[in-house]
């Protein structure tokens, strides 16, 4: 099949032939591969037909099965905050002078932008929500342990880049509580040795003014979506080396693929249903611009930083803020490496075990989260 | 007095701060009290010492040396206002502390001057208002003539039940007053720009504003009501009559806040029912409610869609600008021209009314949005039927 005459040899149709003379289609559609949006390796020195005919008859890999589809619901909610995130970049303008009024046009006047911000925003949310559902049953089903690690240090790792991502864009808007959000939360880091220090390193210093805007602007646009998606590219590429779930293998052959397929266009078609109905009937409020002076009612830290904020909160007033802010750290680093932490001794130790140690640290992260919430007041 | 006690006493006299009159003195050996309040006082920081008013000789070791020479001793109350006014009507003296000269000259003309002038040491003093020696700037808050003391001040007098049935007063002032708009604003809410009794009455020539003076009194800070009152009939006819400008309709002491109300119920006390002025009132209520009305129900409106949430930030400015044409419109009802009224209520009116058509276009967009939404479910769930069906089929091995 491979021939000397590509062009003439393949069965496809004579435009795609033509491009394969130029150019490794097979090569760019495994990339699709790599995110483990198609769940079988190509041979990528095959064109790309004969590549796929050949990787059907391969069966599905177990992690590609439903209802096993939180790892590529994320990777379809980034594609969303990409696609919704360019069309709001289109209007926004990263200036403090500018990005309220821009972002309240671009809301109040351009034809559907209230809806593309909306979405943009629960799409947001849906992800942090996903990424740490995912993170809660490798927690649960101690599927951090060996072969697994890097794969649960990944997770998190995006976890972490997707929270970050989300306070840099509650920024942008310059609103009100957008505005306080974060100052608290920059409050919060600027505690932690180390990661504090390097913090403002990149964002210049404890102030939150226009330079930090730009700054903001650039982490939200580029360098953390960046990092988000080689961080999913890894976590992919980890599952397709090692597996994730006990379950066995699907069959193999064309039916057994369109199945997924078809699963997973029902799955896109849901996702963006419920997106579409929460921007619509839940959107979030108009808040006026902020205003450095006055802080607005219930300006607490975001909710993924609440629990860190309780915790630091939590201690008497003589115990120092650095030492609370290593605490923090010290339970971000065991996060972390929870796969060597949690090694299982000789006999293996009992997957029970891990569970009453996940649910106990679920517990506090809860009870810290209400104890952070407890200390704003307002709604 | 042995040598010894007067050792004892120069050496306290010489712990006492020096600087009254110059030499240290030593009046407050025998009058502590009076020392005590005289500490407190403006005249202290300004170095005005006890001999600038009651004379003797500050130095003196014994009573018989400082009452000596110049005493004067307690002040004559109908002798307080020269002997204050020796400075205060300084313009020499008064220059370098910016303070006026006329106090004394208006004093004179004043209710208190003219009945002390009478011989009736019951006629407030200088001393009643300011206090004696613990007089302090009019500026300090803690100042019995600083704007927020004032009513509490005249009432001593003036609320008091003897003094008042001895002139034959009714009522009482501060009572009245606490309880107006004015009181409410300066005595609960500390608002300084509200009068007290000075501002109405004058402070050192107080007395009551004459007939045909009060319009100019309230005027002062009622400027576009006494303009348009001033345009309009009721001014010639109520100086005609002998009737009380501002005061026949909205009290005096106890004036209240005036509610659009009032031209149902204080037209009545001059105006017979049924007559053209009656029903004048009753038309320009009518304008000034349905303008009111408006203004409301448009920001009800507002406040529903803010909640929804829809950018409403727009529309709460252009209420503000009805509520200021509202509020320009409410002085003009003193002309009593119709025509006035209208045109200013009309403004309101119509931007409440343009306020609560667009923000009912908005809540209508959505209403649209939601129906919107109903039919991208029922495709996208005619979709998703349809993709479980091909998908069914293909589990079963069907195939296309």
């Amino acid at each position: 099949m491979s021939g000397a005459d590509p062009a003439g040899g393949s069965r496809g149709p004579r435009p795609i032939a033509w491009i394969e003379q130029r150019l490794n289609l097979t090569e760019i559609f495994s990339f699709l591969t790599n995110f483990g949006v198609f769940p079988a390796e190509l041979d990528t020195r095959k064109p790309l037909r004969e590549a796929i005919h050949e990787a059907l008859d391969r069966p599905i890999p177990s992690y590609a099965r439903w209802p096993r589809v939180l790892g590529i619901l994320s990777l379809m909610l980034l594609a969303v905050l990409a696609v919704t995130g360019v069309m709001l970049a289109f209007y926004y303008q990263p200036t403090p002078s500018e990005a309220y009024e821009s972002s309240t046009i671009l809301v109040r006047d351009v034809t559907f932008g209230w809806f593309v911000h909306q979405v943009h925003g629960w799409a947001s949310h849906a992800l942090l929500f996903v990424l740490l559902l995912r993170l809660g049953r490798f927690f649960f089903q101690t599927l951090y342990r060996p072969p697994r690690e890097l794969i649960w240090m990944v997770g998190l790792l995006a976890f972490l880049a997707a929270t970050h991502a989300d306070l840099t864009g509650r920024l942008l808007g310059w609103s009100g509580q957008g505005y306080w959000t974060t100052v608290r939360a920059v409050e919060i880091l600027y505690d932690l040795p180390v990661l504090g220090g390097l913090f403002a390193f990149v964002v210049g210093g404890p102030g939150i003014d226009s330079l930090v805007l730009t700054r903001f602007y650039l982490m939200h646009i580029l360098v953390l979506p960046a990092a988000l998606t080689g961080l999913l590219y890894l976590g992919s590429a980890g599952v397709r080396r090692v597996g994730l779930s006990g379950a066995p293998e699907g069959g193999a052959g064309r039916a057994a693929y369109a199945v997924y397929l078809h699963d997973l266009m029902i799955l896109a078609l849901l996702t963006v249903g419920a997106l579409v109905t929460l921007a619509t009937l839940l959107p979030a409020p108009f808040d006026q611009p902020a205003d450095p002076l006055v802080t607005p009612r219930g300006a607490r830290p975001p909710w993924y930083l609440l629990a860190s904020y309780g915790f630091m909160e939590a201690f008497p007033g003589w115990f120092p803020r650095w030492a609370r802010g290593l605490l923090v750290e010290a339970a971000l680093v065991c996060a972390l490496l929870l796969p060597f932490l949690d090694r299982p001794g000789k006999e293996g130790r009992r997957v029970r075990t891990a569970r009453i140690l996940a649910a106990a640290a679920i517990a506090a992260w809860l009870t810290f989260t209400w104890y952070g919430w407890r200390l704003e007041a307002g709604p | 007095m042995n040598p010894a006690a007067v050792l004892a006493l120069a050496a306290s006299a010489a712990a006492l701060p020096a600087g009254e009159g110059g030499a240290a003195s030593l009046c407050g050996l025998c009058h502590p009290d009076v020392r005590v309040q005289y500490e407190t006082s403006i005249h202290r920081s300004e170095e005005i010492s006890c001999v600038s008013c009651h004379g003797g000789d500050p130095s003196a070791g014994d009573v018989a040396g400082a009452h000596g020479r110049g005493f004067r001793g307690r002040v004559r109350r109908a002798g307080i206002p020269d002997l204050c006014a020796s400075c205060h009507a300084d313009a020499g003296i008064m220059r370098p502390y910016n303070l006026p000269t006329d106090q004394l000259a208006l004093y004179r003309t004043s209710a208190h001057g003219r009945l002390l002038a009478r011989g009736d040491d019951r006629a407030a003093v200088c001393t009643d208002c300011h206090g004696a020696h613990d007089i302090r700037s009019a500026r300090d808050p803690s100042s019995r003539v600083h704007s927020l003391n004032v009513p509490q001040t005249c009432a001593r007098c003036h609320s008091d039940a003897s003094l008042r049935a001895a002139f034959g007063h009714l009522g009482d002032p501060y009572a009245d007053f606490a309880a107006s708009v004015h009181g409410e604003a300066l005595l609960r809410r500390g608002n300084l720009s509200a009068p007290d009794c000075s501002r109405c009455h004058g402070a050192h020539g107080a007395a009551p504003p004459g007939m045909g003076d009060v319009d100019k009194v309230c005027g002062q800070c009622h400027q576009t009501a006494r303009y348009w009152f001033r345009t309009g009939p009721h001014a010639t006819a109520m100086a005609r009559e002998g009737m009380s400008e501002c005061a026949s309709c909205h009290g005096h002491h106890a004036t209240a806040a005036a509610p659009v109300s009032l031209l149902e119920t204080a037209c009545s006390g001059c105006h017979a029912a049924g007559t053209a002025p009656l029903e004048l009132a009753s038309r320009m209520k009518t304008l000034y409610d349905g303008a009111g009305e408006e203004i409301e129900t448009a920001r009800a409106l507002v406040d529903k869609a803010a909640r929804v949430p829809l950018y409403v930030e727009d529309y709460r400015a252009r209420l503000q600008e009805a509520d200021t044409s509202l509020i320009e419109s409410l002085p003009t009802m003193h002309s009593l021209d119709l025509s006035r009224v209208e045109h200013l209520t009309a403004r309101a009116r119509s931007i409440g009314r343009e306020v609560q058509a667009e923000v009912n276009g908005k809540l209508g967009d959505r209403a649209w949005r939601r129906l919107g939404l109903a039919a991208f479910w029922f495709y996208l769930l005619v979709t998703v039927a349809i993709l479980a069906r091909r998908r069914r089929r293909w589990a079963g091995g069907g195939g296309r």
